[in-house]
Order: structure tokens, then C-alpha cells, then sequence
């Protein structure tokens, strides 16, 4: 692709970003960027089964490199159903290249601003679900605990 | 028309108006052989999708900055530099960028550093020139390379190194930084997601006084008046023309702006840029702090 060719997917996805809003309910809401330097992007992202997204979304504001690579991203994401650990996986300087290299120019960071923030979101949603999983885990447990209090209780003839 | 437009920027009470000129102005350039119109913006293909007609682009990134050590170019790649954009030393470069002449501002600053002494800064920059539904163009001219002599690099004037900051809080000189409140105080260390732009501690140099940057524009972009500014500047920050001041910000750009407030609106003598700044100071080990 050309510069000239990078440079014009670029601008359309700035002047019209897909997956863009807030979305209510979100089960994460990332910050990524600076709106002093260069921009700012909040991704919303919602968890689905087995390590899957159910739904994401951004807004923002900032440079055409910043704005446009979040869409670009993020549309790709949904698009091709990846999973959590398949955006992990993703590697900064491939998605570079996807975005178009020569238009990215030195602005590597801009261009992976939303990459990085979406990576960042599944890392603090997979924590809270990882807590959120031990809490239930631990809860489950002390419920068995006093099932088993109690029917040995009753085994010792105590109960009612 | 223009004379009118240049009257409104000489009504303002700028020390040195003469280092502005109005969007129609420019209008009434832009085939001017001895002008060179030049956009220099944060949002780096901004240029590409729309520029004044004739105006040539310089990125403060790939053009200004050395590409290895932390400088800027030396002065055989900005005469180069100059001769690719078809400038010559005695050509009158005007600029103008987003985010209120910010970027702008910048490359004026690095100009100077080579003495390039002929230049100005459209007033209101690239948001005024839209808002006003003026003319712009994806077409990037040509210019015929000129003959632009390797200049001498003098950093001492309007830059101030580490050492000249650590020198100047012996003095109890006075200082402006330039960033946000948050920055000031110590709460941001850094952009979220790039630690490696940020500093291992937070907070401002011992004494500055805090005035964000944006605060010398007004909402259509052009600079506020002599006396607006001396209400912020003095009035607030308790500056003053006959000291000498120095401007810091994260690395150098947004501080830069607040030069040429000083420098040149308000005409204070002795105005420097440490573009070391918070990047470098924050890290720097036994640097005095204060929050």
C-alpha cells in the first residue's frame, strides 16, 4: 500500500471511526494517551464467555494517527472475533506495519496508543475476574465448610 | 484589508508585532518568492489532508530533532533543510501549525538556534485559517534547492541547559512552568501507557510559577493582548520584563510557546527554554524538587 493509499485509510477512519461511543455498562473503562501530548483515547470493553470480548468501544481525541489506528484496531478486533489472549498476543510492530509504516512514520507510539490501551483493559478485566472468581471460589468454600460444620453436627446427634 | 488585519495585531500592544502577521496576510503571500509559508503540527498528517497553498512542511520530529542523541540538527542538516525547502537566509519564513501555534512556535525556537532570524508566526495559526474558511490544498509544492550557508549554531541565547537551571535557582531566578496543574504538582508522572516519556519523580523545580501554556491564546487561537498577557504573566506569576526567565515544560515544546510570549509580545530581554525540562529534571539524580 502507499504512503499516499495509508495516508487516506487513515483519514477516513479518523473522520469516521467505527465501533466509537460510550458504552454504558462497560466492564472496563481505559484511559490511554494524554490529552497534552499527541491524544487521548478511553476504550470500554466488555467481557464475554471463555475469554472472549463481547463488545468494545472508544472515544477520544488527538492526532489522526492516534484516533484512526483506535479504530483500525479496534474494528479488527470485533471484525475477526478475537479472543482476550489473541490481543495479547498481538505484536506492536506488525500492527505498525498493518497500519501503514511509512505514513506512521516516527509516531510508532501514537499508532499503538489504542492497541496498548485495549491490551491494558483485558489485563485489568482479567484481574478483577480472576479476583471475582477467587471471591466466588472462597464464598463457595466457606459455604461447604458450614454444610460440613453442619452435618457433622448432626451426625453427633445436635441438631434439631 | 491586510492593513487592517496588521493594524488589529499592532493595536494589541506587543512589544514586537512585527513577529506576527495575520491569516490575511498570509492570503496575500502565498506566491511571495521571498516568503516561505511553513506548517509545523503536533498532528503530523494534518499536512497531508489540507495546507495553505505553497506551504511547505516541517516535522519537528523527523526534520529538527537529531535522530540519535537527545539535540537538535546540526547546522549542516539545517542548512540542508533549508535548501530542500527552498529557503534562503534572508527569506522570510512564516509559521503557522494546530494546537495554537504550539509546534509552531517550536520550530521558530529551533530557527533561532541558527540564527535564522527572519520569521514569524501567522496569528490564530491553522484553526483561525479554517474557521475562516480560507483556501487550503493537498498539492506540495516544489521550490527550486537554494544556496543556504552551513550557519553557526548558538544555543547560549535562548536555551538553557541543566546546569544553567541549577545556576539560576542559586540566583533565585525566576522560572515558568509551562504544564498542566496536574504535572505541576506532581500528580502525572507521565502519559498513561508511556512511562518511558515520563520521570521517576513528580512535582516542578523549586520557586517556578505554574502557567499553563494555553492560557496566552484566546478561543479562536490568536494570542491575547500585551495586557491580557501581563495580567497572566506578571500579575499572576509576578514575573518581569527585566529579569531573566526560564520556561520548562515536559520536553521543551509547549515551553517554547511561552518563550515567545515573553520574548516577543511582551519583550522581555532574557528569556531561555530549557527543552531539557521535566523529562530530564524528573530523572536527574539529587535534582531539587518541590510539590
Amino acid at each position: 500500500m502507499s504512503r499516499q493509499r495509508q495516508i487516506a485509510v487513515l483519514v477516513e477512519h479518523y473522520q469516521n471511526p467505527r465501533r466509537w461511543g460510550v458504552t454504558e455498562g462497560a466492564d472496563v473503562v481505559m484511559l490511554g494517551g494524554s490529552p497534552e501530548c499527541g491524544g487521548s483515547i478511553v476504550i470500554y470493553l466488555v467481557g464475554g464467555k471463555e475469554g472472549r470480548i463481547r463488545d468494545l468501544s472508544f472515544t477520544g481525541q488527538g492526532d489522526i494517527i492516534s484516533q484512526a489506528a483506535t479504530s483500525l484496531i479496534l474494528e479488527r478486533v470485533m471484525d475477526d472475533g478475537l479472543t482476550m489472549s489473541e490481543v495479547l498476543d498481538l505484536d506492536y510492530e506488525a500492527f505498525v506495519d498493518r497500519v501503514g509504516r511509512e505514513a506512521v512514520g516516527s509516531r510508532t507510539r501514537n499508532a499503538t496508543m489504542g492497541l496498548s490501551t485495549l491490551k491494558s483493559a483485558i489485563r485489568q478485566y482479567q484481574r478483577e475476574t480472576l479476583g471475582r472468581l477467587h471471591h466466588r471460589a472462597c464464598a463457595q468454600r466457606r459455604v461447604i465448610d458450614t454444610l460440613e460444620s453442619s452435618s457433622r453436627t448432626d451426625l453427633l446427634g445436635y441438631g434439631s | 484589508m491586510t492593513q487592517g488585519a496588521e493594524q488589529e495585531i499592532a493595536q494589541k500592544g506587543y512589544v514586537h508585532p512585527e513577529m506576527l502577521v495575520s491569516t490575511q496576510w498570509v492570503a496575500q503571500h502565498v506566491d511571495d518568492p521571498n516568503v516561505r509559508i511553513v506548517e509545523s503540527d503536533e498532528d503530523v498528517l494534518l499536512y497531508e489532508i489540507g495546507h495553505i497553498p505553497n506551504a511547505v512542511k516541517i516535522d519537528w520530529v523527523e526534520d529538527l530533532n537529531d535522530p540519535l542523541i537527545r539535540d537538535y540538527l546540526d547546522p549542516e542538516h539545517f542548512a540542508r533543510l533549508m535548501s530542500e525547502k527552498g529557503i534562503y537566509p534572508d527569506t522570510t519564513v512564516v509559521f503557522y501549525g494546530d494546537k495554537n501555534n504550539w509546534w509552531a512556535c517550536y520550530a521558530l525556537w529551533v530557527f533561532g538556534l541558527f540564527g535564522h532570524e527572519n520569521a514569524k508566526i501567522m496569528d490564530g495559526g491553522r484553526l483561525k485559517w479554517e474557521a475562516e474558511g480560507r483556501p487550503t490544498t493537498q498539492e506540495v509544492p516544489s521550490f527550486s534547492r537554494t544556496d543556504y550557508p552551513v550557519p553557526t549554531r548558538d544555543d547560549s541565547k535562548i536555551r538553557a541547559f541543566r546546569e544553567d537551571v541549577m545556576e539560576h535557582l542559586e540566583k533565585r531566578g525566576p522560572l515558568v512552568d509551562v504544564r498542566s496543574p496536574g504535572e505541576y504538582s506532581g500528580e502525572l508522572l507521565h502519559m498513561p501507557d508511556y512511562p518511558q516519556e515520563g520521570a521517576l519523580r513528580g512535582g516542578h523545580i523549586p520557586g517556578a510559577a505554574n502557567v499553563p501554556w494555553a492560557r496566552a491564546v484566546r478561543g479562536d487561537g490568536t494570542f491575547k493582548s500585551a495586557d491580557e498577557l501581563k495580567a497572566i504573566y506578571e500579575g499572576e506569576a509576578g514575573l518581569n520584563e527585566r529579569d531573566e526567565v526560564i520556561a520548562y515544560c515536559r520536553i521543551g515544546e509547549r515551553s517554547s510557546h511561552t518563550w515567545f510570549v515573553l520574548k516577543y509580545l511582551l519583550g522581555y530581554g532574557n528569556v531561555r527554554n530549557y527543552d531539557g525540562s521535566w523529562t530530564e529534571w524528573g530523572n536527574a539524580v539529587r535534582a531539587p524538587i518541590e510539590r
